[in-house]
């Protein structure tokens, strides 16, 4: 996946996103990291071609954005729907995947612990459970590339680092490139290869023990910041 | 009472009565689905009022007012689809404006004609009692090309309605789709008024699919029970009319207003309120 030169605004003269450049290699854990309005959720949407840039151009998977669609998938980070609709878990994944066989989803659904809710409605399910099923969703299409947005937003902590171990071992595998999206400066430092740090212009990319340098830390979120490490991980 | 219905049952009118108001409770209930899924009931109620444009249009031009009413219906779509994505007002904001505009005009266009208006009081309360054959014939084609669409499309329109953005990774081409149920829900509204009525039209869209969810454990059955309810409350509000001698449009929605008041008394019942 490349970035070469990318502009973005959404009105005259302000931009969003400034000559942002990178590369990620295929099977790379990428995450982009950047403080409330850097740009990162508008980057992710340029990536996969629901934002066109003014300038530079976009290459996933060798082709355009849009080619490259089949082959993608994301996880949003709000999933907004009305929750008092009757759309169980079961059909919610056949709409998204018509051809794929019914066994197939059952044995996805249950190899992750989910199997007792295939019939429960899309509604009632927990923060937690919906971004299970909105993983498994992605990954019933064995993409080769899985987008996600901020996607443990909205589930407790436990919650949130087994969803993280689940992507990783996804990732593992099926050896999916990830693109994540993440507040979490403990979820980049645990999980991704690389860091791709945006506030508006690429501030910094690398490994997370270089990208995530105090100096690196200070530039993106003020001069308080910095990285803690729990004693327990 | 069986003689009265068999009796029923063989004037020519109701049987085209029974027709179209079969397709028509069909095809609303189940658009109406989507429409509430994605929170569009007053789409519904513009599309009709607007409409009214194109009834005094047909009118005044001697041409059929159900025609020009189509018409008015599609292009109401298409003007509410491109200003809300070449503007920043809000889809409710718009709709008002050219729904308030539409009836507008239709009144100011009437009032050039003098006399009773026959034509009008039947688009503005509904006539399924005296629907023509032509007319028949032009909601049975229309309704059948829909309930087609409709069953084709039912994937893609679900996932639009569900998430706009995620549902273009799933072969979705959202934005041609939207336009495409725009116009879609514009022509079934304007069908629906000929039987129902401008100020009717919209409960027989919106009170199925609302009585369905309460009951539906599944998107299959929520379809399901939204047409037989919207056929339930045709074929009983037809009848109701014919023994009771009481205008037929109001009667159909008094039936889905009471089926509704049942279903929601015993849903709170069931959640102890």
């Amino acid at each position: 996946m490349r970035a070469e030169g990318v502009w973005v605004a959404f009105e005259p003269g302000n931009w969003v996103l400034e000559d942002v450049s990178f590369s990620v290699p295929q099977g790379s854990i990428a995450a982009v990291i950047g403080p409330n309005g850097s740009g990162k959720t508008t980057l992710l949407k340029v990536l996969l071609g629901f934002v066109a840039p003014q300038r530079g151009r976009v290459r996933v998977l060798g082709g355009t954005p849009r080619q490259a669609r089949r082959d993608v998938a994301y996880v949003p980070q709000r999933f907004t729907f009305d929750k008092s609709f009757p759309i169980t878990v079961m059909e919610f994944l056949r709409f998204s995947h018509p051809e794929c066989p019914k066994e197939k989803i059952v044995r996805y659904v249950s190899h992750l612990g989910m199997g007792a809710m295939l019939d429960s409605k899309l509604g009632s399910l927990s923060g937690g459970q919906l971004q299970r099923v909105l993983i498994e969703r992605a990954m019933l299409g064995d993409p080769k590339v899985l987008f996600l947005d901020e996607p443990a937003s909205g589930i407790d902590i436990g919650g949130e680092q087994t969803f993280y171990e689940l992507v990783m071992h996804l990732h593992k595998e099926h050896g999916s490139t990830v693109i994540m999206v993440s507040h979490e400066l403990d979820v980049v430092a645990n999980y991704s290869n690389l860091v791709l740090c945006l506030n508006r212009t690429l501030v910094c990319q690398g490994r997370p023990e270089q990208a995530l340098s105090p100096e690196t830390l200070r530039e993106l979120y003020g001069k308080d910041a910095a990285l803690y490490h729990h004693r327990d991980r | 009472m069986t003689m009265e219905l068999l009796e029923m049952a063989r004037l020519p009118f109701m049987q085209r009565a029974l027709a179209a108001g079969v397709a028509i409770g069909l095809i609303l209930p189940f658009l109406g689905v989507f429409v509430t899924l994605r929170r569009m009931s007053f789409f519904g109620d513009g599309i009709a009022h607007a409409t009214m444009a194109g009834v005094a249009i047909g009118l005044i031009a001697g041409v059929s007012p159900f025609i020009t009413a189509l018409a008015v219906g599609v292009l109401f779509g298409a003007g509410v689809y491109l200003l809300e994505r070449r503007t920043s007002i809000s889809t409710d904001a718009l709709i008002g404006v050219l729904f308030t505009g539409g009836l507008a005009l239709g009144i100011v266009l009437i009032s050039q004609r003098r006399g009773y208006q026959p034509e009008l009081m039947s688009f503005l309360f509904g006539s399924i009692l005296s629907i023509s054959a032509l007319d028949l014939g032009i909601i049975l084609g229309f309704s059948a090309v829909i309930v087609t669409v409709l069953v084709l499309l039912l994937r893609q329109l679900t996932l639009l309605a569900l998430d706009k953005e995620s549902a273009r990774l799933y072969g979705v081409r959202a934005e041609p789709l939207d336009f495409f149920f725009y116009e879609l829900l514009c022509v079934t509204i304007v069908l629906g008024v000929k039987l129902l009525g401008i100020i009717l039209v919209s409960a027989l869209l919106i009170i199925p699919p609302t009585i369905a969810k309460l009951l539906s454990p599944s998107f299959k059955a929520l379809i399901g029970v939204s047409v037989l309810a919207g056929e339930l409350f045709i074929i009983l509000g037809l009848l109701l009319s014919y023994l009771l001698d009481l205008p037929a449009g109001p009667s159909i929605i008094l039936v889905g207003v009471a089926v509704f008041l049942l279903v929601a008394a015993r849903h709170m019942a069931f959640r102890g309120l």
